[in-house]
């Protein structure tokens, strides 16, 4: 866990970060983002002091750490920048070292580490003797990452580290950062200006405008309520809702589905969609059919009775892999608010609902 | 990939066999400079002595070596050091000084030198050390900075953010990723004091200059020659040498290469 207190940044009497204050808890994604010029980079700098702080504490696991050697900072902080910066005079293997080695670890216990990174980050072992000029972009950034990672840092800070790469290298290390945050478990605070990458990675967004923080909030929280104009204004340039859907699965929004069997009989179908308002209706090996109710306007038909029924296609069915956009998409096109979710015998799983999107936090 | 490897390897073994061709040929001159002596004789049959035999080669050679290396082990710690502080924020607003103390040092000329330090320390080794140090000092001055300048700005912010101090900094970073560039410096350095030390000879000095003086002095064009010749061959295996030495340094992203950034 990492809190800042009042972080701010003044230079030549102009404030470039001001009074920027966040809890950042063990184990999030916390994304910096905001315009160039905003004091995102400065802000994260200010973190291990590579910019000194004009006013404002940082508390690393409730010890402030404002007044330690920065030396010994930046040791207990891993760092990964844009330029990568390997040492070109070193191995891969060095590189990877160079924090275990400031703390004086041993050498077979920094050998099994650098070992255990580079299999963390798919590295082929030939890669330990190879110097930096050697390698591609995509590989020396997850040299980067695997030398910011080493020494097991209690907060991995990252400036727009896959900010230089092609778009394909870029999404493979964005997945791959991604796992890697899953296995590990870091904090991490991670500056971008890329929104996509943001979404893809961040559980917690730290948005910031001209050296204040606007709004700090998980995902879903700025988009139903973001603070101020800038924010909604920051976020209304990009198709901010279908984008957070398409990190999302079909799996994370399955709820039980009201069904009844094509034997039931119609007072009993009747009762289970006055309770639900629909009813998914399957066959006698559990495989959806049709579906009474969930279409657009026939909330009034539904009052009277049963009203008519949809039958079930294979191509609007939902399964748990899917993305939530392309479940979207589905019920845009077939135009229902509910879809079935089947599983790989195509039995009725669950379902996802326009109401369970609008509903869950993502 | 293959075929610019073989040619790297074969200019550089051809380079490894003309230093060790031209080093044997040096040391057989040093050694057998006597055994020449027929040689000379016919060549200038008007010389009563047409070999230098007051000192041998070898003790002359010897003699030569250590000006240098002295007077070149001074220039190199003074100049290193004053790049490195000039270089440091602290000392930043002293490199104009420093740089143009090390350019005077080198217009000086240092006969003009000797004639000021003699007077102060007396004839002989110390006056040649003096003038040598300040003749040589300005290729290590400006090539250190230099070299500590081509270090990428990315190296020295990772190396910052992966908390190292400042002198590890310096010696695991800075340093050796300067040291191609440095060592192009010690080597116009040496190189310049290899030829400057046999003005030493004039202020009593023994080294590879004093045959030359006494030719001079005794019109002995024989003594000359045999004097510069081996001064010429020592510069040249030395640089061969360096060049040899400063390939060691190279790392890809100096050679061109992007360093995957």
């Amino acid at each position: 866990m990492i809190e800042l207190q009042g972080l701010t940044k003044t230079y030549g009497g102009k404030d470039v970060v001001s009074d920027v204050s966040m809890t950042v808890d063990s184990g999030e994604f916390c994304v910096l983002i905001g315009p160039s010029g905003c004091g995102k980079s400065t802000t994260l700098k200010m973190i291990n002091r590579l910019i000194p702080l004009s006013a404002g504490r940082v508390i690393l696991n409730g010890e402030d750490v404002t007044t330690l050697p920065e030396e010994q900072l930046r040791r207990r902080m891993g760092y990964a920048i844009q330029s990568i910066g390997l040492f070109p005079h070193w191995t891969v293997a060095q590189n990877i070292a160079v924090v275990p080695r400031l703390l004086g670890w041993p050498k077979s216990r920094i050998d099994d580490r650098v070992e255990e990174l580079m299999h963390l980050f798919h590295l082929d072992p030939d890669f330990r003797a190879k110097h930096p000029h050697q390698l591609s972009g995509g590989q020396a950034q997850r040299v980067g990452v695997a030398r910011a990672l080493a020494a097991d840092p209690e907060v991995l800070l990252m400036d727009e580290p896959f900010g230089a790469l092609d778009p394909i290298t870029r999404e493979a290390l964005q997945a791959e950062m991604q796992r890697v945050h899953q296995e590990t478990g870091k904090t991490v605070v991670f500056v971008t200006h890329d929104m996509d990458e943001a979404l893809k990675l961040a559980s917690r967004f730290a948005i910031l405008n001209q050296g204040r923080l606007v709004q700090y909030d998980r995902p879903i929280e700025l988009m139903f309520e973001p603070a101020d104009d800038f924010v909604q204004d920051f976020l209304g340039k990009s198709d901010l809702g279908l984008k957070l859907l398409s990190r999302r699965w079909v799996h994370q929004y399955t709820a039980d589905a009201p069904y009844a069997g094509v034997r039931a009989s119609q007072g009993e179908i009747i009762e289970t969609m006055r309770s639900y308002g629909h009813v998914w209706l399957v066959d006698d090996q559990g495989r959806p059919e049709g579906l009474f109710g969930a279409r657009l306007g026939v909330a009034r038909e539904a009052q009277q009775g049963l009203g008519r029924l949809t039958q079930v296609e294979t191509d609007w069915t939902a399964t748990p892999d899917m993305t939530m956009k392309e479940a979207l998409s589905r019920m845009v096109w077939r135009r229902v608010t509910a879809l079935p979710v089947v599983d790989d015998a195509g039995h009725l799983a669950g379902e996802v609902t326009m109401d369970g999107i609008m509903g869950r936090q993502p | 990939m293959t075929t610019p490897t073989v040619l790297v390897s074969g200019t550089d073994a051809r380079r490894w066999m003309l230093l060790g061709a031209l080093s044997l040929l040096l040391a057989a001159l040093v050694l057998f400079m006597r055994d020449l002596e027929p040689l000379f004789r016919d060549a200038f049959p008007d010389l009563d002595t047409p070999v230098y035999v007051r000192e041998t080669f070898l003790q002359l050679t010897l003699d030569h070596i250590v000006l240098v290396l002295v007077s070149s082990a001074i220039s190199v710690s003074v100049g290193v050091a004053a790049a490195v502080f000039v270089t440091r924020r602290m000392g930043r607003e002293f490199e104009p000084l420093v740089s143009a103390l090390s350019a005077i040092g080198q217009t000086f000329p240092p006969a003009a030198v000797l004639a000021i330090v003699v007077p102060l320390a007396g004839f002989g080794f110390t006056p040649t050390i003096v003038a040598l140090t300040l003749y040589g000092l300005l290729p290590v001055v400006q090539n250190t900075i230099a070299g500590l300048g081509t270090v990428p700005p990315a190296a020295l912010e990772a190396a910052r953010g992966t908390g190292m101090s400042r002198w590890q900094i310096l010696f695991r970073v800075e340093l050796p990723l300067a040291m191609r560039v440095i060592i192009a410096g010690v080597r116009v350095s040496v190189i310049i004091n290899i030829g400057t030390a046999t003005i030493g000879s004039t202020v009593g000095a023994k080294s590879l200059g004093t045959p030359i003086i006494a030719g001079l002095v005794g019109d002995n064009i024989a003594y000359v020659i045999q004097g510069a010749v081996v001064v010429g061959l020592l510069a040249i295996v030395t640089d061969l040498a360096f060049e040899r030495l400063e390939r060691r340094f190279t790392f890809g992203a100096q050679a061109g290469g992007g360093a995957g950034a």
